[in-house]
């Protein structure tokens, strides 16, 4: 009997031992099959989902701090079509809170795709629109009605400009699908933009650390002051009335470092609404006129002529010329701006006087080498290098080009035949406020990336001048500001400067009614710490520069001395002395 | 007869070594028992703190959200149409250079430009962690028994 059970339990233990075995080979032939490697890839597949991150874009500061382009939140509004319950009533709700009609809600809700199983009704939903809606779905919640089931809100960042239009054609814009348009947002762009990273989301919380942290964008601070901005920009507003300007530019630069200090240009362009970018401008040249416009200055090349001059020892400041009123160049005629003659005059006094024919007489007494090598070494005909997205180089006709012609010496040493930007005018000027050297306009002050402040340093485009030249024309400049009583002379400052009164090329020769008026300024006259350059486009007050760009500098003057806390001469000097 | 004695004094009564082999076996089933609840304590531990780790990762993004928010906010609120506006509802109005007084102060260095925000966020190097601190153990032992090592 004994020995029967010992017989029946081993049969049973081999009968289970072999079960066993057969379930554990069993086990490691399934998962060591080809169908396993099938099943553990869709396994994979849904232990996560790839995800792309894109970083906060970088935000734009002025160089006080002032916040000129951030990000704000908002939502992208949609349904889920598995969860929803009542199409009509959400159509009615989200029309009403969107500003659609109920067909365009209820259509997307109702005419969807079978296969899909969430719809977008609408996107950029605003903060405020949104807690309404969450509000209203709680209401409904705790009242039983799923009304609104499988709304959702997907929360992200657009960009935002709490300044509005101010240094709008400085700034640029972001369009929804996040690229950079014009100045900084374009030059920039992907500084500012961070760099997108899929990423590999796990859903099993252990591998939750295996996240990867996706840096923002690069912070940017600008040269820029704002309060300056906006004084020049309201300056710039009110000149286009006063003198009935179609269009305006004034640029406020540090001519020891080329630091962009205020850049004021008409129209101007609300950011926030940068869709209307099409009905504001015909072309993109017209976005920033300071930069992207070349146009034909007229007598503030002058100075330029005049540095030339000086430092080729062609005259002195106390050179005289006999001004007949005429001169020939290349066999043309060339007459002053009120076709008279000025009689003996110096050097300041042709300054002082915008006298064309001593200008052109200079030019010819250089010859066409040393004119046109000075106006290359100013950087006439090159882009000026300034960190801004689409820039103009103007255009500098010389020796040797098809459209080049003898008389072209005499017309472009006062400004004619002769295109360039607003910038490359200050840039090529800086050289004489700044002992001869000339710098490199740019915007950047610096950049805030991982908690870190670099600083931009400052450029230096070359000496086109000795420092000797730069102080003997600031110098002249200041005298004839002074002796011309102009309207561009600040009280208890001393300036220097010249005007540019230019007429405007058109297909059928030089429009006989309207100029481009022209100032380019800078102080104080024995410490330059601003420079400034004022373009009024065909003001119908006065076609004279002198009476409309001149006095316009002026008020530049006033408010840049008040907001860069420059002192007048006189207090300067003492506490210098102190 | 003395060699069968010293024989029967040494062995083991049947009862005995079953009371053994049930008392070893109930030892390697305690013992497993305690490697699993370590095992299943140390997993749901971790499983917790990676919970919230994704749930720390949410909330530092809607924090940052939220701090965009405000930043855009303050600028809206201290531009510069909306600073005129107080300053002139307030009284006051823009000065005219003859009204500044300008006073010497011996060793003032205008402030330049400086860092603008404190509290930027510094991105550490990403660390790599050593396997012994992510692998659980039965992926330690899966890898042990397909690649015999660490891969």
């Amino acid at each position: 009997m004994r020995q029967t059970y010992a017989v029946r339990s081993l049969i049973l233990v081999v009968g289970l031992v072999f079960v066993g075995l057969a379930v554990i080979v069993q086990m490691i032939r399934i998962q060591n099959s080809e169908q396993a490697k099938v099943f553990i890839s869709q396994g994979d597949r849904y232990s996560g989902e790839f995800s792309m991150v894109y970083p906060e874009r970088g935000e734009i500061y002025d160089r006080s701090g002032h916040l000129l382009a951030g990000n704000r939140t908002v939502y992208e509004l949609g349904v889920s079509l598995n969860e929803m319950k009542d199409p009509e009533k959400l159509g009615h709700i989200l029309s009403t809170y969107l500003g659609l009609t109920y067909d365009e809600v209820h259509n997307k809700l109702i005419d969807s795709p079978e296969s899909w199983e969430y719809v977008v009704i609408q996107d950029y939903v605003g903060a405020e629109t949104v807690s309404s809606l969450q509000q209203l779905m709680q209401q409904m919640e705790d009242a039983n009605d799923n009304g609104l089931s499988g709304l959702g809100f997907k929360p992200h960042f657009q960009r935002s400009y709490p300044e509005n239009a101010l240094a709008s054609n400085l700034l640029g814009f972001v369009t929804r699908d996040g690229r950079g348009y014009f100045g900084i947002e374009e030059k920039y762009n992907d500084l500012l933009a961070g760099n997108p990273v899929q990423v590999w989301v796990p859903r099993d919380p252990n591998k939750a650390m295996e996240i990867p942290k996706v840096p923002n964008g690069t912070t940017l601070v600008l040269t820029v002051n704002r309060d300056l901005q906006a004084k020049v920009e309201n300056i710039l507003d009110d000149a286009l009335v006063n003198y009935g300007a179609e269009n305006g530019t004034i640029i406020v630069m540090d001519p020891r470092n080329g630091e962009i200090l205020a850049m004021a240009t008409t129209p101007r362009l609300d950011l926030n609404n940068y869709t209307d970018y099409f009905s504001v401008y015909d072309n993109g040249s017209q976005y920033n006129r300071a930069i992207g416009m070349a146009y034909e200055a007229g007598s503030v090349v002058k100075v330029l002529t005049m540095a030339a001059a000086l430092d080729t020892h062609t005259v002195r400041p106390d050179t005289t010329y006999i001004d007949t009123g005429s001169i020939q160049v290349g066999g043309i005629t060339i007459q002053n701006w009120d076709r008279q003659p000025w009689g003996q005059q110096d050097m300041i006094g042709c300054l002082q006087h915008s006298l064309n024919v001593c200008l052109a007489w200079i030019a010819t007494q250089m010859g066409p080498q040393n004119f046109y090598g000075y106006m290359e070494r100013f950087g006439l005909g090159h882009p000026t290098g300034i960190d801004l997205s689409g820039e103009a180089m103007g255009r500098l006709k010389v020796p040797g080009d098809s459209d080049w012609y003898n008389v072209d010496l005499g017309t472009n040493a006062f400004g004619q035949g002769v295109t360039v930007t607003p910038l490359q005018m200050m840039m090529a000027v800086s050289s004489v406020a700044n002992d001869g050297r000339m710098v490199t306009p740019h915007v950047l002050y610096s950049m805030l990336r991982d908690g870190h402040q670099y600083n931009v340093p400052s450029q230096y485009a070359g000496s086109p001048i000795s420092a000797e030249t730069a102080h003997t024309l600031n110098e002249m400049l200041s005298i004839s500001l002074e002796k011309e009583s102009s309207q561009a002379l600040l009280p208890g400052y001393r300036l220097a400067g010249k005007t540019g009164t230019a007429q405007i090329p058109t297909d059928f020769g030089y429009d006989a009614f309207h100029t481009n008026a022209s100032f380019i300024g800078w102080g104080p006259a024995d410490d330059p710490q601003f420079m400034v350059y004022v373009w009024l486009q065909k003001p119908s007050a006065s076609i004279w520069s002198s009476e409309t760009a001149a006095p316009v500098f002026s008020e530049v003057a006033e408010q840049t001395v008040i907001l860069l806390n420059i002192p007048p001469d006189i207090v300067r000097n003492q506490l210098a002395l102190k | 007869m003395q060699a069968t004695q010293i024989i029967h004094a040494y062995k083991q009564a049947p009862w005995r070594v079953q009371r053994q082999w049930v008392g070893a076996f109930l030892l390697a089933v305690i013992g497993m028992a305690m490697i699993a609840a370590l095992y299943l304590d140390v997993t749901a531990r971790a499983a917790l703190a990676g919970r919230e780790i994704q749930e720390l990762r949410f909330e530092i993004t809607t924090i940052q959200r939220a701090n965009a928010d405000l930043e855009t906010r303050l600028a809206d609120l201290t531009s510069t149409t909306e600073m005129e506006r107080r300053a002139f509802e307030l009284g006051y109005r823009p000065v005219k250079p003859g009204e500044l007084d300008y006073v010497a102060v011996p060793g003032f260095a205008p402030p330049e430009p400086a860092i603008l925000l404190a509290a930027e966020d510094v991105v550490s190097p990403a660390k790599t962690l050593p396997v012994e601190y992510t692998q659980s153990l039965l992926e330690w032992v899966d890898e042990r028994v397909k690649f015999g090592g660490p891969q």
